[in-house]
Parts: structure tokens; C-alpha cells; sequence
């Protein structure tokens, strides 16, 4: 009870530092839409980031995520909706919503035949960063991201990682209002995931707004972020990793069977048919328990899992399927 | 303005890191002048130019063809940015299309211009080709030749989706529009079939104004028709590449 009652206080505190908070947003997104031929992409997405604030967008493949933030920085133009950048109409001030943002696309993009400075110096430039700044502001992205040693190397000669931090520094280096990370970390190594979410929460703290989009959890939960669950193009929930495992607490147990249960089996055991002959229960019954309900069916168990109260089973339970982190 | 600059400057840079293929497109065509100066300088004494070398005609004729080939590198250019995933990048700044397409376009047309001179000067030295006419007209003809050149290979970006489907109408282009226009022989030495065809080509204006300069002692107002024709090619060129240009169109670089 105790319990119940300081959850309730503190999701009450969130949503007046919300309130607060969203009066100064830096991005409100509305009714974002977007097909490519018959696949729907987006389907009335909205998105709200306020200034200090990491919104992380899950969803699995496909699910929207990138083409969300790509009409955010105005790459892709919605088929509807609307996109205010610090109050700015983004698809009608483009170059003004441009100074305001700073994207890292998903693949790695950096000039190999240039050095690390001059591909930070050149994407300030092009930021509008002036030619007295750019010098210090490319030595400060470099050293936030561990690169002041290899300024002079050519991007071409770093290894993957490295090569990931400076495409990630490329994006940040003009100090944009809100920075957008699409997968930062995919195919880097721990040092590099280490030192680029230490850099998004750094920027965070220095006011900027991040939304950062990937498959990996721990990622999210390292960066404390406000998380965005989005899927099939349209946002499901919203919410600190709190706020949503209270409201969408799935815990029990998954199991996995060589042969399919027929339909009064499966409700025998209150159990649902998730996907092949793999079912979920829901209540709080133990394995052991599970197995002696199962009886002789228990010999056909090919895996059980318990599914605990964490972000992986507020995806599944919103979205009716996991998060793939393996993904990319 | 910015993001032209910008853009300007970065290009350059990449373009000196790996400058080979400017030094194979400038080696080239110094084989081949040789070859040919004497047998075409019997051709121009035998039309009347009494103390032409063959000069006049090869080294302008080298020129025109493997300017044309070089101006296929802008396409190449941006194709490249695909391939390295530096386009979306560039378009992030929100520099619009014509902003690209300059940053893209202008450095080309300098090496463009530097190259025809370098080749000029080396063809002077090689096989004596002497400037008779002014150097203001020749100069006129070389930035219209190079201008019009890189408008329309902007062109084909716009409208090809892979940099082989460029690179082939480049190269059949260099040819065609080389043959045509007179680059190899003198137009008059073409079937009249082709001699229709001639005026239809960049290549002819350009061998046209080479002409009136090496060959005729020509002079600004000589050389006009020629640049006028391809500065005006330019601007349709250039226009009809801006019109046609998606910045959001997904290109294909190799593989």
C-alpha cells in the first residue's frame, strides 16, 4: 500500500515537472502522416520533447521511428500533419528549423578523405557555426566524444566506433536545440556506446533536447529517458520507464511447446496463444505450478520464461510482440 | 550563400585529397595529340590555312572531347555523397536545391576551366599550337564550353537514378558530341548527315570558337555566336536541372 501510495505521489510529481516542462517544448509534432505507396509509414504520430528531455522511440523495424524523425528535421515531407521547431513552422522555415536541429541518420556518413576536424569544422560551417567559432567548437565535440587525439586522422583510417563518434559529433557540433540520434550506437563497440551515451546525457543537461531512437533497453534505461513506444506508425504510449511499467505491468510466464494446445486446453490453463505454439499467462502462478498444470504436456516444453515488470514486458504488452534488440 | 560556400570548400578539399583522376584525364589526351597533329595539319592546308601545324585543330579538339568526360565528375560528385551517406547530411543544413547543385557545380567548373588551360598551354608546348587571336576570346570560349558542359551533366543527375546510367551517357556522349562536333576532324571533312547534326552539339560551338582564335586570328566579337549559343545552352541547361532536381530522390553510387 505504502508502495502504491509513493508511486502515486511520484508520477503526480512527474506530471506537474511535465506540465512545467512542456509550456517550453522545443518540438511539437502533430498528426504526423506519411505513406510510401500502400505501406503506411505514420499514422497520425504526435510527439512532444521539451528542452533537457531524451525521448527515446522504440518500435521494432519498420515500426516509424525513422521516418518520424526525418520529417522532423524536415528531410521527409509529411503527407499531414504539422511540425513546430522553438515555435518555429519547420516546412515553412526550413532554414531557420535547420540551425535548430542537428540529425545523425543511421548510417554512418562522414567525409573518409577528410580529417576528423575538418569533417566537424565543415558541418559546422554548414550549420551556419562562424568561422572564429568552428575551430573551438569542433576541439569541444571532439573531446566530449574522446576524438582530440585523432583530429588530425583521416575519417577514413578510424575504426567503426570511431567512425560512429564522429558522425555522431558531426550532428551536435554546432550545439543544436534539439539533437536527433537514429540508432547512435548499432555496431559499436562498449567504449563507444559508453561514451556516446554519456555525451547525449551531457547535452541533455546542457539544455538541448535529444530523441534518441534504437532497439537496445539498457541503452534507454542508462540515459533515464522519457520513452515513446511507437508501432505500426502510430505512438501506443508515452511515458518514464516508471510511469509505464505501472500502467502496463505484465508480469507471469511464456512458454514454448512442440505441438499447438488446443482451445480448451489453453483456456484450461488461463493461458493466451501469443505466436505458434508458444502461450503467456498472466497471473502470479509459479513454474512448478505451470508444469504440474501442464500434466503430461509439460514433455513437449521447449523453453519457459517469466516475464518481469521491466521495459521489454511494457513493450510486449503494448505492442503485443517484443522488442527485437538484435535488430538494427 | 552559406551552404554554398560551405559546400564549395569541402568539395575542393576532397578533390585535392584525391586528385589521380584529374592527373590520368590530363595525361591522356597528351598521348594522343601527337599522333594526329600531322595528318590533320595537311587536312587545314589542304582547306586553305596555309601555315596551320594540325595544332589548331587537335590540341582544341583533345580539349572539347575529354572536357566533356571531365564533366561527368560533378555527377560523380554527387553520386558520391549518396554513397557515403553524407547527402541526407547535406540536406539537413536545408540549403535548397539550387544552393546543392552550386556547391556542386562551381568548384567543378573551375578545375573545368583550369584543365582546358593546362591543356591548352601544354598542347603549346607539345605540339606548338600559337595563339593568333585574342586570349580574351579564347578564354570566353573555354568558361561558356565549361559552364554549359556542367549544367548539363547536373542535368543527367537530375534525372538519372544510378551513376553507371550517368557515366554511360557521359562517355557515349564525349564521342557523339565529340565526332559531331568536329573534334576529331573538321566538320567539313563529316558525311552532310553529321553536318546537320553538328550545330546540335556543345562540341560545335565550342570547336567553332577554337577555331576563330587558332586558326582565323579571331577576336571577341568572332567568337560571340559560339559563346552565346552555349552560355544560352547553360541557362535552359541549368534551369531545366534545378526544375527537374529532387533533393529527396534516393541515388544509387556503385554497388
Amino acid at each position: 500500500m505504502a508502495s502504491k501510495r509513493s508511486n502515486f505521489n511520484r508520477r503526480k510529481s512527474f506530471d506537474a515537472v511535465r506540465a512545467v516542462v512542456n509550456d517550453v517544448r522545443v518540438l511539437v509534432a502533430r498528426g504526423l502522416t506519411k505513406s510510401y505507396g500502400d505501406v503506411q509509414a505514420l499514422r497520425g504520430a504526435d510527439l512532444d520533447v521539451a528542452p533537457g528531455q531524451i525521448t527515446a522511440l522504440l518500435g521494432r523495424n519498420g515500426a516509424g521511428k525513422t521516418t518520424m524523425i526525418s520529417i522532423i528535421a524536415g528531410l521527409l515531407q509529411p503527407d499531414s500533419g504539422s511540425v513546430e521547431l522553438g515555435g518555429i513552422d519547420v516546412f515553412s522555415n526550413l532554414d531557420a528549423a535547420a540551425k535548430l536541429t542537428g540529425i545523425a541518420p543511421q548510417e554512418t556518413g562522414v567525409y573518409g578523405v577528410l580529417t576528423v576536424r575538418e569533417n566537424l569544422e565543415f558541418f559546422a560551417n554548414l550549420a551556419g557555426v562562424g568561422r572564429t567559432e568552428r575551430a573551438s567548437a569542433a576541439a569541444e565535440v571532439a573531446d566530449q566524444l574522446g576524438l582530440t587525439e585523432l583530429l588530425d586522422r583521416r575519417a577514413g583510417k578510424l575504426s567503426g566506433g570511431e567512425q560512429r563518434r564522429l558522425h555522431t559529433g558531426c550532428a551536435l557540433v554546432h550545439r543544436p536545440q534539439l539533437l536527433m540520434l537514429d540508432e547512435p550506437t548499432v555496431g559499436a563497440d562498449v567504449a563507444t556506446r559508453a561514451q556516446l551515451i554519456e555525451s547525449v546525457r551531457s547535452m541533455a543537461n546542457e539544455g538541448a533536447a535529444v530523441i534518441y531512437t534504437t532497439h537496445y533497453l539498457n541503452e534507454v534505461e542508462a540515459l533515464d529517458a522519457d520513452n515513446v513506444i511507437i508501432d505500426a506508425g502510430q505512438v501506443l504510449a508515452r511515458g518514464t520507464r516508471e510511469e509505464l511499467v505501472e500502467e502496463h505491468r505484465l508480469s507471469g510466464l511464456e512458454f514454448t511447446l512442440d505441438a499447438p494446445l488446443d482451445a480448451a486446453e489453453v483456456e484450461r490453463l488461463g493461458a493466451t496463444n501469443t505466436e505458434g505454439n508458444t502461450y503467456r499467462t498472466t497471473d502470479d502462478r509459479p513454474i512448478g505450478a505451470l508444469i504440474a498444470d501442464l500434466g503430461s504436456q509439460s514433455e513437449g516444453l521447449l523453453g519457459i520464461e517469466s516475464l518481469r515488470p521491466d521495459l521489454e514486458t511494457v513493450f510486449l504488452a503494448v505492442t503485443g510482440d517484443r522488442l527485437d534488440e538484435g535488430a538494427s | 550563400m552559406d551552404a554554398i560556400r560551405a559546400i564549395v570548400g569541402v568539395q575542393l578539399r576532397i578533390i585535392r585529397r584525391d586528385p589521380w583522376f584529374l592527373v590520368i584525364m590530363f595525361g591522356m589526351p597528351l598521348v594522343i595529340m601527337p599522333l594526329f597533329v600531322d595528318t590533320i595539319g595537311l587536312s587545314l592546308q589542304a582547306e586553305g590555312y596555309g601555315d596551320a601545324s594540325g595544332a589548331e585543330q587537335v590540341v582544341p579538339g583533345q580539349v572539347v572531347m575529354f572536357g566533356f568526360m571531365l564533366a561527368g565528375s560533378v555527377g560523380f560528385s554527387v553520386y558520391r555523397e549518396h554513397g557515403w551517406n553524407t547527402w541526407d547530411r547535406l540536406r539537413a543544413s536545408a540549403a535548397p536545391a539550387p544552393s546543392l547543385l552550386a556547391g556542386f557545380a562551381i568548384p567543378w567548373i573551375l578545375i573545368h576551366l583550369l584543365y582546358q588551360v593546362t591543356l591548352l598551354v601544354t598542347g603549346a608546348l607539345l605540339v606548338g599550337l600559337r595563339l593568333k587571336g585574342s586570349i580574351i576570346a579564347e578564354f570566353l570560349v573555354l568558361l561558356s564550353y565549361s559552364c554549359c558542359l556542367i549544367a548539363f551533366v547536373l542535368l543527367l543527375t537530375a534525372v538519372f537514378r544510378t551513376i553507371n546510367q550517368v557515366n554511360a551517357i557521359v562517355n557515349l556522349g564525349a564521342m557523339v558530341f565529340g565526332g559531331l562536333g568536329g573534334a576529331f576532324v573538321p566538320v567539313d571533312g563529316l558525311p552532310k548527315i553529321a553536318q546537320y547534326l553538328s550545330p546540335f552539339t556543345p562540341s560545335f560551338w565550342a570547336m567553332e570558337g577554337h577555331r576563330a582564335v587558332f586558326l582565323e586570328d579571331g577576336g571577341i566579337a568572332d567568337v560571340l555566336p559560339s559563346v552565346g549559343v552555349l552560355l544560352g545552352a547553360t541557362v535552359v541547361l541549368a534551369g531545366l536541372a534545378v526544375t527537374r532536381f529532387r533533393v529527396d530522390e534516393t541515388k544509387e553510387f556503385f554497388g
